[in-house]
């Protein structure tokens, strides 16, 4: 069946990489920029589908999975993270955590 | 007979090595031992240099040596070479043997003193550069002794380092010693220009056909041999220069050192003989420090500065002797002058150290009572120095004062000079003799000679200041007047001030003459009666400054008018030094800190200092990337992620 | 007729994807943002199924939506209040920086791809209906991306051994620790 060509999805890849990448770099928050990095990396994965699809290549898949199982380790040792931090109380600001400043 | 030269020229040099390379690994008596032992085997090796060269006939008596081929330009060879001629024999022979006896002296002098070593490697390579100067055979290895002495003077009068006067002396004496180095060097620069040599012989037959470049030379060596001598108008180093150990004062600025100018003119008489006007200066300018020194000496409260101003006044008579053209006659005074200045130099020496280092003769009085032969041989010295026969400085002086007779109006002038100086040194010899030695002691001497044992200060405290260590001696030998390395040399030059003018009595028998005639004859020979009416007059006003002394400062203490402003002038030794801090030091500062305002700081220090600013503030300026904000960070990423990309897409 | 109905799902799909991203990025509270993720991730799944993609859909649910959202929940009910965060702040010029920045990659990539590749992407390739499958991804990654398969899944082990450090380390240095 033939639905929107590829640009379509292609389109809506890349407003999800924009928009997550506009809430990385504007929330302060260190989980909602977890998030946000999520939706980029699922930016990336719907591009990676459409290509695949539209090519009839299968590695594009193979790639979204991996693409996916290292999202779930990086959330995983970001979360940790973020349980340490806090366990420390410290503020879970990352404009306060700045101590590599020069 | 080389070799023995060589030996003698080394021998010191290596002493003073092996001291400075042993350290603290030999003992301070064992370090004394060392350089004492290399001065009299420098002397030994005189000897025997001399007794080769006797068995020679005049003509031959002239050994050059070069040992290493030290610069080749063109046709301008230098190379490392001594001269063994009788001038320089003689000198040799002066210079070992009384640095000998000083040397030994100063193992009693500076025993217990904690830097012991460093004073005698210090005096070995004073010998070693002494000896360097006389016997060097060309222009450069003589300006390399005399740079050498330069140091070694510089080091031994500032010896007591802690002491800001001695450092200040021993700066003052470097740097007015440097501007004589420097008119030298000028004038080698026209010899090599002219000559393409500088080995002796050679360099000396410039020749009466170039003018004005011989008296440029002439001038060039009159001014190294006038900052060496302490001649005007380069004087005022010599009086500060007694802040140095009184052996020191004994052996560089008297015997040996500061007549290394006399010996330059002596050697290079050739020069100076084509250059008469630059003679005559040096002869005036001898004349002039002669009256000149004669007089401060007679307002002077430290004994040390007294014998000071007395050689600088008998340097005087060797540049007159030698700007006339007496050259043996002033070589002679040299050799006398050596005895009996030591002599006093040492004997004052024993003084002060009895004294526990004072130096102001206001102080001290009836010194005799208690140190008998100390007593007698300052007396034979004093008497030496006024040329009283049968003493030394009789026969030697009075050659040179007849040398200036029949030399028409100057000569007149300078024999005027020179009877004047005579009375003067009679004066304040004597007067130096009568208020420290006879008579009851004072209560300053009573309190130091009288007692068994006391501690010693360091010479030069004028006065008892906190700066005294204590030396390690026995008491017993201060029960007497010294040690005996200190008593003895005394009284050997005691004796050599007696009969050493006997060597030449001018009308009758002149071997010092006749062997110093190759290397340099005389312009003129004194005639018999010349010498009588000379050496009358001399011995009648030396007799009349001794008679006035007697009176002022004899037992008698006759009241004398005072004049005070003749007192003051005298006391500030004519003004010279106020002269010289006006004229050169200020003008020097004030340009110097025009420089650091005007230069230094906007251009070295600004362009140095301005890169080094700016580079700093580029660190700065590039630190505030460094906002240790993740965000920030990622926003950079973005950035560059955005940029790229039309990079990339504009590139393809 | 297919097509239409085609189009409709793709359209409310688009949508909601498109919608709770920005949801994602706007919330103030991190809960909602979670669900507003999953909500993110359930359009995905369906653009992926419209893509023939059946296992990598029903692997994003399974995985994404059921483990790694969970592992936020859960960390955002531990975290309770002091996960709230102001919206924004910091330099200015950051804010402005950032909505440039995302501005620009967006019409980049658009123009990019219309430019330089409008002619390469109206063709679609046919496909077989084994295309995205399991057995056909299965296949794949045991053969021709063995490497990637066995890397992604050291990368898995490595986070899994990290976090349990993580989580161990601040444990043992602060002993007396509360949820508090």
């Amino acid at each position: 069946m033939s639905g929107p060509a590829v640009s379509w999805y292609l389109a809506v890849a890349a407003f999800l990489f924009a928009t997550g990448a506009l809430g990385v770099l504007l929330r302060r928050s260190p989980l909602i920029i977890l998030l946000s990095l999520e939706i980029m990396l699922n930016g990336a994965n719907l591009a990676l589908i459409a290509f695949s699809r539209h090519y009839g290549e299968s590695s594009g898949q193979i790639f979204a999975l991996a693409v996916m199982a290292v999202a779930a380790s990086e959330v995983v040792v970001g979360l940790g993270l973020i349980v340490a931090i806090a366990r420390r109380r410290i503020d879970l600001d990352v404009d306060k955590l700045s101590t590599l400043r020069g | 007979m080389i070799i023995a030269a060589w030996i003698c020229l080394v021998a010191p040099l290596a002493a003073a090595l092996l001291i400075t390379l042993l350290g603290t690994g030999i003992s301070r008596r064992a370090a004394a031992y060392v350089a004492t032992s290399s001065v009299l085997g420098s002397f030994a090796a005189a000897l025997v240099v001399l007794a080769k060269l006797w068995g020679e006939s005049p003509e031959q008596r002239s050994h050059p040596s070069t040992v290493w081929e030290w610069l080749t330009a063109g046709t301008f060879h230098v190379g490392l070479r001594i001269l063994v001629d009788p001038l320089s024999v003689f000198m040799m022979l002066v210079v070992s043997g009384v640095g000998f006896l000083i040397v030994a002296y100063s193992i009693g002098y500076m025993d217990g003193d904690d830097e012991e070593r460093r004073y005698f490697a210090y005096m070995a390579l004073f010998v070693f550069s002494m000896l360097a100067l006389v016997q060097a055979g060309n222009y450069v290895i003589l300006l390399v002794g005399w740079g050498l002495v330069g140091l070694s003077s510089y080091l031994l009068i500032g010896f007591w380092h802690e002491r800001p006067a001695a450092i200040a002396a021993a700066k003052k004496a470097f740097v007015m010693n440097a501007l004589g180095d420097a008119t030298m060097a000028l004038a080698f620069f026209v010899l090599i220009q002219h000559r393409h040599s500088l080995n002796f012989p050679d360099a000396f037959s410039i020749g009466p056909g170039h003018g004005w470049l011989v008296n440029l030379v002439a001038l060039g060596l009159l001014g190294g041999a006038v900052a060496k001598s302490a001649q005007l108008p380069l004087q005022t180093w010599l009086p500060d220069a007694m802040e140095g150990p009184t052996p020191v004062s004994a052996l560089i600025h008297a015997a040996t050192m500061v007549t290394a100018g006399v010996y330059l003119i002596v050697r290079t008489h050739a020069v100076f003989e084509h250059a008469p006007r630059v003679q005559e200066l040096a002869a005036g300018l001898g004349a002039g420090t002669l009256l000149m020194a004669g007089l401060i000496a007679l307002v002077q409260t430290d004994i040390k500065r007294v014998i000071a101003y007395s050689t600088m006044s008998q340097i005087g008579y060797m540049f007159l002797g030698a700007g006339l053209g007496a050259y043996a006659n002033a070589e002679f005074h040299l050799l006398t002058h050596a005895f009996f200045k030591a002599l006093l130099f040492l004997a004052a020496g024993l003084v002060i150290h009895a004294l526990a280092g004072e130096q102001d003769i206001r102080r001290m009085g009836g010194v005799g009572r208690l140190m008998p032969m100390t007593r007698i041989t300052f007396l034979i010295g004093s008497l030496a120095l006024v040329g009283i026969p049968p003493f030394a400085g009789f026969f030697s002086k009075d050659s040179i004062i007849a040398s200036s007779l029949g030399r028409g109006w100057y000569g007149d002038l300078l024999f005027t000079a020179v009877l004047a100086g005579t009375f003067l040194t009679g004066l304040y010899a004597f007067r130096l003799f009568f208020i420290v030695f006879p008579g009851e002691p004072s209560p300053f001497v009573r309190e130091h000679l009288m007692r068994g044992s006391h501690a010693h200060g360091q010479e030069g405290a004028h006065g008892e200041d906190g700066a005294s260590q204590t030396h390690g001696h026995d008491v017993h030998e201060h029960a007497g007047e010294g040690p005996f390395s200190m008593t003895a040399p005394v009284l050997v030059l005691a004796v050599l001030s007696v009969i050493g003018g006997w060597l030449q009595f001018a009308p009758l028998w002149h071997p010092v003459s006749n062997w110093l005639e190759p290397v340099a004859r005389p312009l003129a020979e004194p005639t018999n009666t010349q010498e009588a009416v000379a050496s009358l007059l001399a011995f009648l006003l030396g007799l009349a400054g001794i008679a006035v002394a007697t009176l002022m400062y004899g037992t008698h203490r006759l009241a004398v008018p005072r004049w005070a402003f003749g007192q003051r002038v005298l006391e500030h030794k004519f003004y010279f030094d106020e002269l010289y801090d006006v004229v050169f030091f200020r003008p020097a500062v004030g340009l110097a800190r025009l420089f650091l305002r005007g230069f230094e700081e906007p251009f070295v220090r600004g362009s140095v200092g301005g890169v080094a600013e700016s580079f700093r503030d580029l660190g700065l300026l590039t630190r505030r990337l460094q906002t240790g904000l993740v965000r920030t960070y990622a926003l950079a990423i973005a950035a560059s992620l955005a940029v790229l990309t039309i990079v990339f897409v504009a590139v393809r | 007729m297919g097509n239409v109905v085609v189009w409709a799902v793709w359209v409310v799909a688009a949508f909601s994807c498109i919608a709770s991203g920005i949801a994602v990025v706007s919330f103030t509270n991190p809960f909602y943002s979670a669900l507003a993720l999953i909500g993110n991730l359930a359009s995905l799944a369906v653009l992926y199924l419209l893509l023939s993609a059946e296992f990598v859909a029903a692997a994003q649910v399974l995985v994404y939506a059921g483990a790694v959202m969970v592992m936020f929940l859960f960390v955002t009910a531990y975290l309770g209040g002091r996960a709230d965060a102001p919206w924004a702040g910091g330099p200015s010029w950051q804010a402005v920086g950032a909505v440039t920045a995302a501005a620009a990659i967006l019409v980049e990539v658009i123009v990019v791809i219309g430019l330089k590749a409008g002619g390469r992407l109206s063709h679609e390739a046919s496909i077989d209906s084994g295309f995205g499958s399991p057995h056909r991804i299965g296949r794949l990654f045991l053969t021709n991306h063995l490497l990637a398969f066995e890397i992604t899944s050291v990368v898995l082990l490595v986070a899994a051994v990290g976090a349990v450090i993580l989580g161990a380390h601040s444990r043992a240095s602060h002993p007396l620790e509360d949820a508090r």
